[in-house]
């Protein structure tokens, strides 16, 4: 198969912090977990694969094809979608912040109100549509935050520490939910620091620490090498 | 929702849009005219009769002439013998008229403490004021009342300095106001005087002066010199204010009440 | 205190009966206002959004250009103005002065530094994470920077409003650049010191209360939506 989004020799820098990856493949319709301490260099990594971060060096391909201009970033962007760890929710109703994304894509009318529903339905949300996203609790924001990017119905979603801090009744429903996206051709990557996760979603666990991605395990269709 | 928030304000904007249909004339004059609400009365038929908008803007009378200097009005309707007499020397004017007359007074607190209360001589009457030290409010804005106050002094042979002595830069009923105030004397035409009666504890103390003539001309600002001013509708303006209607509107103003104006026998 | 008394009821008195010259004065005030205003938003908003969120050099020196040019006194303003329209000045051609537009331009110049200052606060105060998730759900950097503006609507109409402020109840443009022209430029701000020297304290006092009221229905109007 061929291979979602591959990195080859890629080298990002922000100040001290450095993180390269030798080569990554993400294949599609997969899970993969990226596992690693606090500041090892998670978030970054799930940045630059949604191409909101321009590498110093290396080369991105996305379904086969090249990224460098900054046309083809915008346009390829459309399909990997990013949920943070700390979410931003719009200040505007729940409805509104799920058809955000949908009507940069031109989805509009009857099939926009569809897809918000069921969007809502997947994490759990039925008939929150007219809620005000700011007066939404913890959990019941982070949920809205994953619909907001379920709705987009991305080939590659991204999320950062989707379960921290999360309520126990809410978890299953959140697993729950992930593990449906493979079936429908969704590359999911998680940055998380529950090892436990990748078990029960039987993804791919990635190993990184202090800027390098350092191991691979459980796929042999990954190929990782430590940098040296 | 949020394009509809706009629309709001673009429609105010549409509705707001002034209308360009009629021609206008800009007429600089002194607050005197506008201020007696004598305007108010003479421009309607005018008005009617022309298809056209009087814009008055009303400075004092040098401010009024700068303004036909530089083009920026029609037509001038001015107090200030010397003053219009350069301006048309100097090219910007043409066509002076004298359209009529008022006196200025010398107004003062009922108490007088310079006792002027009814010499014939302004000059003399200034002189007594100044050296009495007694507060004087002058216009000290350039118009035609501040020139004319000016002469006065002049011939008087005062130099008017002093805390006594002071300069409002304001209109005509400012400076009534202001002397009523603060129990000070000044000089006025009797048009503005009246219509402020019943605002002001100032008497007239001083009239009747041949000096205190005070004359409006009217005055068109020359299209050779500024190619945009609205001439031909100035020259209707002129003939208007001169003709038999409008002179007789002029003298029966205002209706039931002591005329502010009068005009020339013919 | 019975002259006073007096005052205050012919000026409603004449309120009340829709006075044809306050009426007119009023008017004139609200659509030069509201118009200066309009394309004073129109512009400064964008301006202030940009400085806000770029950084360049000389960013400093623009920020103290506008601070002090808030603090631009009215007469200052009608006086350059006054030198541009006139018939000898660079503009004189277009016969502005003495017209409503020439009032709209000065209090143009007059609010625009107010909404720029105020959006480019309301912008740099704005939560970051605002750009990056409408960038991560498919958004261009436009799109991007008008949830922003959205986001920040309150501070944004909160700067409008403080411009249009400024300008309905300013005198020394609407004076030097209108002329007072009876029904034509005479605001209510001119009116009052008009009438006011004319002694017609009543008069000038029922304007006085019309400016308090639409201040008061412009205060109350942004309250209303910042309840919503």
């Amino acid at each position: 198969m061929k291979p979602l989004l591959i990195l080859n020799d890629i080298r990002f820098r922000r100040d001290d912090f450095v993180l390269t990856v030798e080569q990554l493949e993400l294949q599609p319709g997969r899970i993969y977990l990226v596992h690693g301490p606090n500041g090892s260099g998670k978030s970054t990594l799930l940045h630059l694969l949604a191409l909101l971060l321009i590498p110093e060096g290396g080369e991105v391909r996305f379904a086969g094809r090249r990224i460098d201009g900054g046309v083809d970033r915008q346009r390829l962007r459309r399909q990997i979608t990013l949920v943070e760890q700390n979410p931003f929710l719009f200040d505007a109703s729940v409805y509104h912040n799920l058809a955000f994304g949908l009507r940069l894509r031109d989805v509009r009318g009857d099939l926009q109100r569809r897809r918000v529903t069921q969007a809502l339905h997947a994490v759990g949300l039925m008939g929150f549509e007219s809620r005000w996203a700011k007066a939404l609790s913890g959990g019941e924001a982070r949920r809205v935050a994953l619909a907001r990017a379920l709705v987009l119905r991305p080939k590659l979603l991204l999320l950062d520490e989707p379960t921290a801090g999360l309520d126990r009744e809410i978890l299953p429903i959140f697993e729950r939910c992930l593990a449906a996206l493979p079936g429908q051709g969704t590359t999911v990557v998680i940055a998380s620091h529950d090892a436990d996760q990748s078990r029960r979603l039987a993804g791919i666990t990635l190993g990184i620490d202090r800027g390098r991605v350092i191991s691979a395990a459980g796929d042999s269709f990954t190929q990782l090498k430590e940098n040296a | 929702m949020h394009h509809r928030l706009l629309t709001v304000p673009l429609l105010l904007l549409l509705l707001a849009a002034p209308s360009f249909a009629e021609e206008r004339l800009r007429l600089a004059t002194t607050t005197s005219t506008e201020n007696s609400g004598l305007l108010a009365e003479l421009l309607p038929p005018f008005e009617q009769a022309n298809d056209c908008k009087v814009d008055v803007i009303a400075v004092g009378t040098g401010k009024a002439i700068k303004l036909g200097e530089t083009g920026d009005v029609d037509v001038v309707l001015v107090h200030a013998r010397t003053l219009e007499d350069k301006f048309v020397a100097d090219g910007y004017g043409v066509d002076r008229r004298d359209v009529m007359y008022n006196d200025f007074v010398i107004l003062g607190p009922p108490a007088d403490p310079a006792g002027i209360a009814g010499l014939k001589d302004a000059a003399v009457a200034l002189g007594k004021i100044a050296a009495a030290k007694a507060t004087f409010v002058s216009r000290g804005d350039q118009s035609g009342t501040h020139v004319k106050e000016k002469e006065l002094w002049t011939a008087g042979g005062v130099e008017p300095v002093g805390d006594w002595y002071l300069e409002a830069g304001l209109g005509m009923g400012e400076v009534i106001t202001m002397a009523t105030e603060r129990l000070g004397y000044a000089l006025a035409d009797r048009g503005t005087y009246l219509s402020y009666k019943d605002k002001t504890d100032l008497r007239v103390l001083v009239e009747g002066d041949e000096r205190l003539f005070n004359p409006y001309g009217v005055i068109a600002v020359n299209p050779e010199k500024h190619p945009h001013v609205k001439f031909p509708l100035a020259e209707k303006f002129i003939d208007y204010l001169v003709s038999p209607e409008g002179q007789a509107a002029i003298a029966a103003y205002p209706r039931g009440g002591d005329p502010l104006f009068f005009i020339y026998e013919k | 205190m019975g002259f006073l008394f007096e005052s205050l009821q012919q000026s409603l008195q004449l309120i009340f009966s829709l006075d044809r010259e306050v009426f007119l004065a009023v008017w004139t005030s609200l659509y030069t206002s509201l118009t200066a205003i309009v394309l004073a938003a129109a512009c400064g908003v964008p301006f202030g959004a940009t400085v806000g969120l770029l950084r360049f050099p000389g960013r400093g020196a623009v920020l103290t250009l506008f601070n002090t040019l808030m603090a631009l006194p009215t007469v200052v303003v009608g006086l350059v103005l006054f030198g541009l329209f006139s018939r000898q000045g660079p503009l004189g051609s277009l016969g502005l002065l003495f017209t409503p537009w020439a009032m709209i331009a000065g209090q143009f110049v007059l609010a625009i530094p107010i909404v720029a200052n105020y959006t480019l606060a309301a912008v740099a105060g704005a939560d970051p994470r605002i750009l990056p998730t409408a960038q991560t759900l498919g958004a261009g950097r436009l799109q991007g920077v008008w949830q922003l503006l959205l986001e920040v609507r309150f501070g944004v109409m909160a700067a409008i409003v403080a411009g249009f402020g400024r300008v309905i109840a300013e005198v020394g443009v609407a004076m030097m650049l209108g002329g007072n022209i009876r029904g034509y430029t005479r605001t209510m701000t001119t009116a009052i010191a008009l009438e006011t020297s004319k002694g017609e304290f009543a008069f000038g006092l029922a304007l006085g209360i019309v400016l308090l009221g639409v201040a008061l229905i412009v205060n109350l109007f942004l309250n209303l939506l910042q309840q919503r």
